[in-house]
């Protein structure tokens, strides 16, 4: 799935990718292998970069295809999960993991049936559209990425991993690996998002992980996609919320203090103003859901 | 597996239940592959951006869009397209509810439309209303408002069970 | 044995489950394929187009630019004038761009390849110079004529005039009330799923065009037109075609090219759009009318006095000069209302030419007097319904002729009204709605009401043809591209003959093949190429009845046809269908066809539809269920008809809240699916539809009078009551995007 920057419209008649080399590796090494060597693209499920491809946004020398290394699709449990790049959408939206419930929630509202069919988690993430659902909920969780490269293994946090839009701490010759997100045991966890049309890019999601102790909040992550540049944690609102009851009145302070630090653009699925308001909506409404669970 | 920008790629795909060896550029999307190279024109393109479903096939027996994918990127996989969802001249079930329930108007969605639900029914058999709507709408159809669909859909379960 | 009046099955529907239909880019013939270049600017002076780069390229035949094109293309792009009266209209020639474009998108050359990913490289690899004009992008500011579309108009009105009935100024100084309104419809883009596309192919002397079109016989009068080739040369072939919406009856620069280039390359040239090219070739809508109203206490609407604007686009398509002319006659509506004023404007813009749109003026202005009709309810805090019964044209009062001269044909618009509100249980779930914004629940309902002008004469051709083994060959000149009329006609055409409905084959669209036609478009097809049909098929008949008796050595009244025999009514002789058939070849007798051109006129179906619309916490409106109550004259074909309203329905859905083509600064346009918000299953409503079993014919032999646009014609009106009775708010303008719900959300 794509989505049009809106100013760009002549890029958008061109329906066929530009003349591209291809590479199908055998194993992870020998993809980074070629890596190492070649301007190359990764290519994955190809359900964000043949779009892009196709609108030719993008002109990489070569293809590297790891979309059928078996070795890099997997969902491991332990306190931490840890996922292969190459596992798919619907893989995920069809395993309930104690303590992750989210990323079922959130797996399943991906794109559409046949996009989850092929799309990958890593080229979902790698691809960083600051609308895609992930990057919220792996920030959120604190989840870590493990990158590799010919030279050796390297991890990143998700907050640093999203530098921007359509932009990742990935350098020339570096595959991402794998994700590993700690379970979050007790938490009430939820991903929402509000589109204008079923399958599209979010106008707001929102990632939330709550933790009570009779009442009061223990912990809490709340994290936003589609309101800035990257995912945005809302720290201001988390400050809010911990060591407090969901009080009416301390969901609201949350819900207002939740915009702070967002900067949401304007195009055609909304203006910056909307965002903010749905932002703070979603917030609300998801917390006042988890106060009547409690 | 190595091919240069400008060199063409050997690739061996089996596309309901024939063995196709050719050669394309590495560029060349899968649903081109097969409406201009091997003929298969029932698989439409509606959009170019992933969102119409026009171009639904089977891979490996799951449902993608083929104008999302490289012909490259199906090379040893198996693929059905809607000409190999009816044999012998019968109709599938879901081809045949379509057909009953008035499922269709201007005919371009269908072939995607249908493949989906194949693929739907393969999964599970019974499906609400709801889920049948959230589990198609990445197929657009402009034509028929969807509540034939819906409903063939559901006959079609019905009918695979009978 | 009679068909009409039930649900029989599509009759072709095997080959679009199967895959085996074959629209335009289906077709596998050895062509050039087609890539335009297209303007980046609103309006520029084109000063060079850089092609050395692109001709070098592999697989580059050539490339065109309008210097090449125009000399084969003599004529300009002109207005249908069948319906469209060119005299006061200001009409700006539009061929291929020469020297300067217009609007942003707008082709400057054309690339000729042998492969579609070459032509689109080749496309790219050309550069164009340009120096760029002031342009005006929107309505309001061209209107201004500071800044001109096209300089030799001296003015960016396309179009002005009056429609004045009765004495509107009077009327409204007597009226009780007097209340300003502003009420439109915003840009949207018809959509059908399959883009246009077109082959062409010249042989010296011969052109044939394969082409996604509703009007083929009137594209064949253009391009003789254009081209200056006569008719009798040139063949225009609709395959399958993926639905149109009256989007595909309009005749677009691209498509010209590659008629041009196949004539100067004397090779077959294809070119099929893109999503993007096809969301560029045609967007609809953009009417806005102010003015003011005049009513009294009892609720009667007394006067309309205001000015209709329509946007142009940068030219006037073949056939967006329907919309100024057309919508003032029908704002009017089913309502008793006789002095009006409507100025009528229609304004040239740098941007995207408009074309006309399911239901082609009747959504405007349907929505433009259903608003007033709320908005009299609103001011005097009467019910939607009450303030309809005390305005609409009384069953004495028919044939009505209304205050621009239509003439309504036939209808009992109060009787519908009140049984609409009843079957679709308008009170209850009023009530119900009620209760559930009690609860803390936005939910609404709304309703409203339409007349609808179909058929729009001036004729429609049919021939029936028995072929020598009793077979029936039905050729119109409809052309159905979706709406499944052609099972429709063979019900109709099964029941004159009195034969099984498997002999029965419709064909169309071919302009070789059938002789003549106008097409599918106007909610029209059932009614005048159905007529036409049955009309032709008496006539055959009636040969075979001659047929019959020559071998019986009877008189032709001694002859009785009944259900395949043919009856010597004093001797008892009969022969068989098939007997007749055979004779009628048999080198003795002219063979067994007959062929019509049929008049037609207009006719009046209407109906009531009601939507329930739920409105979450974000301004996301939903429209949960949609019902309509429709009085269409006689119903042919049950599923198909309610097929329409279903279809309608969904896109008025995607009319009221989620269709907006938004035109930037630069005149640009977003343009793909992926932000283009055609409604998916997820936003489509459950749909009831019933029709009026005491139905009002219409003077069509058939007694139908069309169903095609009505549910597009009243749905957003419906709609947006419903989503006002949710919010509380108020909304004149389609479509209403979330975040104005949120802003007026109580």
């Amino acid at each position: 799935m794509v989505r049009i920057p809106f100013k760009r419209l002549f890029l958008i008649i061109k329906m066929y990718p530009p003349q591209v080399g291809y590479f199908r590796p055998e194993s992870l090494g020998e993809a980074l292998e070629f890596l190492e060597r070649e301007e190359a693209k990764v290519l994955a499920g190809g359900q964000s970069l043949i779009p892009m491809l196709k609108l030719r946004v993008l002109r990489p020398k070569y293809l590297v295809d790891i979309g059928g290394l078996k070795e890099l699709s997997y969902i491991k449990e332990g306190d931490t999960i840890s996922i292969g790049a190459t596992t798919r959408h619907f893989e995920l939206a069809s395993r309930r993991i104690r303590g992750l419930e989210i990323l079922q929630e959130a797996a399943s509202k991906v794109g559409d049936v046949q996009v989850r069919n092929v799309g990958t988690i890593g080229g979902s993430v790698c691809n960083a559209d600051p609308a895609a659902d992930y990057p919220a909920v792996l920030t959120a969780l604190d989840a870590t990425m493990k990158v590799r490269s010919k030279k050796g293994t390297r991890e990143v946090k998700a907050h640093d991993f999203f530098k921007g839009p359509f932009s990742v701490d990935l350098n020339p010759g570096e595959v991402l690996e794998e994700i590993r997100i700690p379970r979050l045991e007790g938490y009430s966890q939820t991903y929402r998002k509000v589109v204008r049309r079923a399958g599209d890019f979010a106008l707001a999601g929102l990632a939330l992980a709550i933790k009570l102790d009779s009442g009061v909040v223990k912990d809490v992550r709340i994290a936003f996609t589609g309101v800035s540049q990257g995912p945005h944690r809302a720290k201001e609102a988390e400050k809010v919320l911990r060591d407090s009851k969901l009080t009416k009145d301390v969901i609201k302070r949350a819900s207002e203090a939740s915009t702070s630090g967002a900067n949401p653009p304007s195009d055609s699925r909304g203006s910056s103003w909307y965002r903010l308001e749905v932002m703070k909506r979603l917030l609300q409404t998801s917390l006042e859901v988890m106060a009547n669970e409690s | 597996m190595k091919v240069e920008p400008d060199q063409k790629v050997r690739i061996n795909v089996k596309v309901n239940g024939v063995l196709h060896e050719a050669e394309v550029e590495p560029r060349k999307l899968l649903v081109d592959f097969l409406r201009d190279d091997l003929g298969l024109t029932g698989t439409k393109v509606g959009c170019d951006t992933t969102t119409c479903g026009a171009c639904t096939i089977l891979l490996d027996g799951r449902s993608v869009k083929s104008c999302t994918l490289l012909a490259v990127q199906a090379h040893g996989r198996e693929i059905t397209t809607i000409e190999g969802l009816s044999s012998d001249s019968k109709l599938s079930p879901v081809q045949e509810a379509f057909k009953d329930n008035f499922a269709l108007q201007c005919g371009f969605c269908t072939a995607g439309m249908i493949v989906q639900a194949t693929f739907l029914l393969s999964q599970k058999k019974d499906m609400t209303e709801e889920e049948i709507r959230d589990s198609i709408h990445g197929n657009i159809c402009r034509c028929t408002g969807y509540q034939n669909i819906v409903n063939a859909i559901m006959d079609a379960s019905r009918r695979m069970k009978a | 044995m009679s068909y009409s009046g039930k649900s029989v099955k599509r009759l072709y529907d095997d080959k679009f489950v199967t895959g085996r239909s074959t629209y335009v880019d289906d077709l596998k013939i050895n062509a050039l394929y087609a890539a335009f270049v297209r303007s980046n600017y609103a309006h520029a002076v084109i000063k060079r187009v850089h092609k050395e780069d692109a001709l070098k390229m592999s697989g580059v035949v050539t490339v065109y630019t309008g210097e090449e094109l125009n000399r084969v293309i003599k004529e300009g792009i002109g207005p249908w004038t069948t319906y469209i009266d060119p005299r006061p209209w200001k009409i700006p020639k539009w061929r291929f761009a020469q020297g300067e474009v217009k609007y942003a998108g707008e082709p400057v050359a054309v690339v000729l390849a042998t492969d579609k990913y070459r032509a689109r490289d080749a496309a790219e690899a050309i550069t164009v110079d340009y120096e760029p004009v002031d342009a005006v992008v929107s309505m309001e500011e061209a209107k201004k004529d500071k800044v001109l579309v096209h300089k030799e108009l001296g003015t960016n009105y396309g179009y002005k005039n009056d429609f004045v009935a009765g004495n509107p100024e009077k009327a409204l100084e007597s009226a009780d009330h007097r209340k300003k309104v502003e009420i439109g419809n915003r840009r949207l883009i018809p959509s059908p799923m399959e883009p246009r596309g077109i082959v062409a192919s010249y042989d010296g002397s011969n052109l044939s065009v394969w082409y996604s079109t509703q009007i083929p016989h009137f594209a064949r009068a253009e391009f003789s037109r254009i081209f200056g080739i006569p008719q009798s040369r040139i063949r225009v072939v609709m395959p399958d075609v993926g639905g149109g919406f009256g989007s595909k009856a309009h005749i677009i620069p691209e498509e010209l090219a590659v008629i041009a280039s196949s004539m100067m390359l004397g090779k077959p040239v294809r070119w099929t759009a893109t999503r993007t090219e096809e969301m560029m070739a045609t967007n609809s809508r953009h009417n806005v009318f102010r003015g003011e109203i005049g009513f009294n206490n009892d609720g009667t609407l007394v006067a309309i006095n205001g000015t209709l604007e329509v946007e142009l686009g940068a030219y006037l398509t073949y056939t967006e000069g329907i919309q100024p002319t057309i919508i003032p006659l029908m704002i009017p509506g089913p309502y008793r209302v006789r002095d009006l004023k409507i100025e009528s404007r229609a304004i040239y813009t740098n941007t995207i030419p408009i074309t006309m749109y399911r239901g082609a003026s009747r959504p405007e202005a349907t929505f433009i007097i259903e608003r007033l009709m709320s908005t009299v309810a609103d001011e005097l805090k009467l019910d939607d319904v009450t303030v309809r019964e005390r305005n609409l044209v009384r069953e004495d009062q028919m044939p009505y002729t209304n205050p621009f001269g239509l003439k309504y044909d036939t209808g009992d618009y109060l009787t519908l009204l009140r049984e609409g509100v009843k079957i679709l249980e308008y009170n209850s779930m009023k009530e119900w709605a009620r209760k559930e914004r009690e609860k803390g629940k936005r939910v609404g309902v709304g309703l409203a009401y339409y007349l609808e002008i179909c058929g729009f004469g001036p004729w429609e051709y049919a021939e029936t043809r028995v072929t020598e083994d009793g077979g029936v060959i039905v050729a119109i000149g409809g052309t159905p591209h979706g709406q499944g009329t052609e099972t429709a006609i063979a019900q109709l055409v099964a029941d004159e003959l009195q034969v099984p409905i498997e002999r029965v084959k419709v064909i169309w669209g071919d302009s070789d093949a059938i002789p003549a036609g106008t097409g599918t478009y106007g909610s029209r097809t059932v009614s005048i190429a159905g007529s036409a049909a049955v009309t032709a098929s008496r006539q055959v008949l009636e040969k075979m009845r001659r047929v019959a008796a020559r071998a019986m050595k009877a008189d032709v009244e001694e002859i009785e046809y009944k259900n395949g025999e043919f009856v010597h009514k004093r001797e008892g002789k009969k022969m068989r269908w098939e007997e007749v058939s055979r004779l009628g070849y048999s080198g003795k007798e002219p063979g067994l066809s007959a062929s019509v051109t049929l008049e037609g006129d207009v006719t009046f179906p209407y109906g009531v539809h009601m939507a329930i619309v739920e409105v979450d916490e974000y301004g996301m409106a939903r429209v949960k269920e949609y019902r309509a109550y429709d009085d269409i004259g006689r119903v042919i074909n049950p599923a198909l008809a309610e097929g329409q309203i279903h279809g309608g329905g969904t896109q008025a859905v995607g009319q009221s809240l989620y269709e907006l083509a938004v035109i930037n600064e630069n005149g640009q346009l977003a343009v793909t699916y992926a932000d283009y918000y055609v409604p998916t299953a997820v936003e489509s409503p459950k749909f009831k539809s019933y029709f009026a079993e005491k139905y009002h014919p219409s003077p069509y032999l058939t007694k139908t009078k069309g169903v095609g646009e009505a549910a597009l014609i009243v749905g957003p009106a419906a709609i947006v009551r419903a989503l006002e009775d949710a919010t509380g708010g108020k909304f004149d303008f389609t479509p209403v995007i979330p975040e104005e719900i949120l802003k007026k959300m109580k």
